[in-house]
């Protein structure tokens, strides 16, 4: 319901036209509509089932999260060898029981050569340097 | 004759050494992503949409498509060896499993093996013959049609995926939303872009499909903590005659089966499966053994399984319409190599369709070479841990990514759908609509325009021109049937007493 009153309310700022000649914000608003209705059958329809306990585990999304947006600034800013151990190193910590900074030293190193591989065999435009 | 004449052009581009390598390449990598949890083919098809770039086109398709099909066959030998179950291979679990446990593990693989080959081969004759003849049928479609097709598609879909019409519908509706992204090409006004120069030309497809398969699909296995033992039984492949007899009749059943399940929308090898392994059980002459670990428990559904995957292809090069998510990236990738899938494809590009099915029976032989006499060593794969595998799948979907577009703001959306993906997840909420409705969004608004432009904005024309009409027919009659099974099961399973009792507010 959210993100159809996002999308619905924002379509309503573009012109929306007629049937015949739909404007930009037609289409949009037609289908936000669909999804609000959808949203509030959906909610009608919970009133009727048993309650399902939500089953989240923030830690390990949060930690690949986190090396996803490490590697995109640390390239950026350094070079993406860098970004690589950075997200190698990091990415670890989510799931294991057990960390090794030897395995993760050896893992980076072969990722690194295979990105060293896309840049030089298959013209990969990388910042690797 | 033609068909003949046509698959021998398809051959002679098939069998170039370029066009075999990749056949190879996408077969191998399919089949080890069929083996591996973590990564399903819509996950690789987008990590490895960025690397075919520099390919040339129809060595490109030919490698996507053997990642397809090959990911079918290996995920029935996890199922069989280590009772894994893939979203595809559930049903290779029971019988499978059930057959390794008596030590039979080598005659199920086997099994498989040739039953997934038949399957293949028959599909490809079915391709070959039907795809032509549907490409005709849809020059007769008008955009009303195909927007009524494409609901079709979105219902079909969203029931098979997630089981709920509703939950599908909406992850469809949030797809088509999500693929409003980016400048109205009628009009040129940038839309839902948050004056982000970026999102002008609209969110990257590979982006929302590395988030939420590759991303949500990492986090579920690191969640699950899941240690696999590697297995480690003896495999003796060849069976006997007797056996092998017993093999055949299921195949082709399961074959006829998957070829068909496959063309129509929402179909694919999952819901083949099931249909190959019911239709067994209900008429096999073995059919009291089915569930204990019957070869007919194997090779109809793995026939079923890949006659599926290769028909899956006719709506898409016939039509131009894709049914399911894994034919959407496809149809995304003949797009970026410029190819316009649909009914003047064939006569367009005969060279690029016929060389692609040509390479699927060129892949079922080096599939069943990699599948039944290779497999003990591909089981070694298992010995693979997990904490080594998740940072490379990572490594390959940031490159995958940033490669597109050669921009790292990509990678910061992709962490955005990765989350969101989870959180589907989480909610059981599949994201294969939502992928479908992405791809397919831009395309049923242009044909939405257009039906109400050339009907002067009068709805009537979806109603009245014979081909949608009948489609929303079926829809009309499936939802339908959908709130009155809600409604009897409502009232089946809980009383008006006990809806009171859980929501005491309602009764204030």
């Amino acid at each position: 319901m959210a993100i159809s009153l996002a999308f619905g309310l924002q379509s309503l700022r573009y012109p929306i036209g007629q049937m015949s000649h739909a404007g930009a914000g037609l289409f949009p608003l037609m289908v936000s509509g669909l999804l609000l209705l959808i949203g509030i059958i959906t909610v009608l329809r919970s009133r009727f089932v048993e309650r399902v306990h939500l089953d989240i585990h923030m830690r390990n999304i949060a930690i690949i999260l986190a090396s996803l947006c490490g590697f995109a600034l640390i390239s950026e800013h350094l070079n993406m060898t860098a970004g690589i151990a950075f997200m190698v190193f990091s990415a670890s910590f989510a799931g294991t029981s057990s960390y090794s900074v030897t395995r993760n030293l050896k893992i980076a190193a072969g990722l690194i050569a295979v990105a060293f591989a896309f840049q030089k065999l298959l013209g990969f435009n990388l910042p690797l340097y | 004759m033609d068909v003949l004449h046509n698959l021998a052009l398809g051959f002679e581009v098939a069998l170039t050494w370029q066009n075999l390598m990749y056949c190879a390449i996408g077969c191998t990598v399919g089949t080890l992503v069929g083996l591996l949890p973590g990564l399903g083919p819509l996950a690789t098809i987008s990590i490895l949409l960025p690397l075919t770039y520099s390919i040339p086109t129809g060595g490109a398709l030919i490698m996507l498509a053997g990642i397809y099909y090959g990911a079918q066959y290996g995920d029935s030998v996890s199922a069989i060896t280590m009772k894994i179950p893939h979203a595809s291979s559930i049903v290779a679990c029971i019988d499978g499993y059930q057959m390794t446990l008596k030590g039979k593990t080598g005659l199920a693989l086997f099994t498989a093996g040739v039953s997934s080959f038949i399957g293949g081969t028959v599909a490809i004759v079915v391709l070959s013959f039907f795809a032509p003849k549907l490409g005709e049928v849809a020059f007769l479609f008008g955009p009303a049609d195909y927007c009524a097709l494409m609901l079709v598609g979105f219902v079909c879909v969203s029931f098979v995926t997630t089981g709920s019409l509703l939950n599908g519908m909406a992850m469809c509706l949030i797809g088509v939303l999500l693929g409003a992204i980016g400048t109205d090409v009628t009009s040129g006004i940038p839309r839902f872009t948050m004056d982000m120069p970026f999102l002008a030309d609209g969110v990257g497809l590979v982006s929302i499909a590395l988030g939420c398969f590759g991303i949500a699909e990492i986090t579920k296995n690191l969640d699950n903590k899941d240690e696999r033992t590697p297995f480690n039984g003896k495999i003796k492949l060849m069976p006997t005659w007797a056996e092998f007899k017993r093999i055949i009749p299921s195949a082709l059943r399961g074959s006829a089966i998957g070829s068909f399940l496959g063309i129509l929308p929402g179909g694919g090898p999952v819901i083949a499966q099931f249909a190959a392994y019911a239709i067994d059980k209900k008429v096999s002459k073995y059919k009291h053994e089915i569930g204990s670990g019957a070869i007919e428990g194997v090779a109809g559904q793995a026939a079923a399984d890949e006659a599926a995957a290769r028909t899956s292809f006719i709506p898409l090069m016939s039509i131009g319409i894709p049914e399911n998510a894994v034919m959407a990236l496809m149809m995304a990738a003949f797009i970026i190599k410029g190819i316009q899938p649909g009914p003047n494809m064939i006569a367009g590009h005969p060279d690029l369709f016929w060389g692609l099915v040509a390479s699927m029976w060129v892949g079922n032989c080096f599939l069943i070479t990699l599948n039944v006499p290779l497999v003990r060593y591909w089981l070694s794969v298992f010995k693979i841990p997990y904490a080594v595998l998740f940072p490379s799948i990572l490594f390959f979907c940031c490159i995958g990514t940033y490669s597109v577009n050669n921009n790292l703001d990509d990678i910061f959306i992709t962490a955005v759908f990765g989350f969101l993906g989870y959180l589907f997840m989480r909610l059981e909420m599949d994201a294969a609509p939502l992928m479908l409705g992405f791809i397919l969004g831009p395309m049923l608004e242009e044909n939405f325009r257009r039906a109400m432009l050339l009907s002067r904005g009068s709805f009537s024309t979806f109603l009245t021109r014979p081909i949608s009409g009948t489609l929303l027919g079926l829809i009309g009659v499936f939802v339908a049937w959908q709130v009155i099974s809600f409604i009897l099961q409502t009232r089946k399973t809980t009383g008006p007493h006990q809806i009171l009792a859980a929501h005491p507010a309602a009764e204030q």
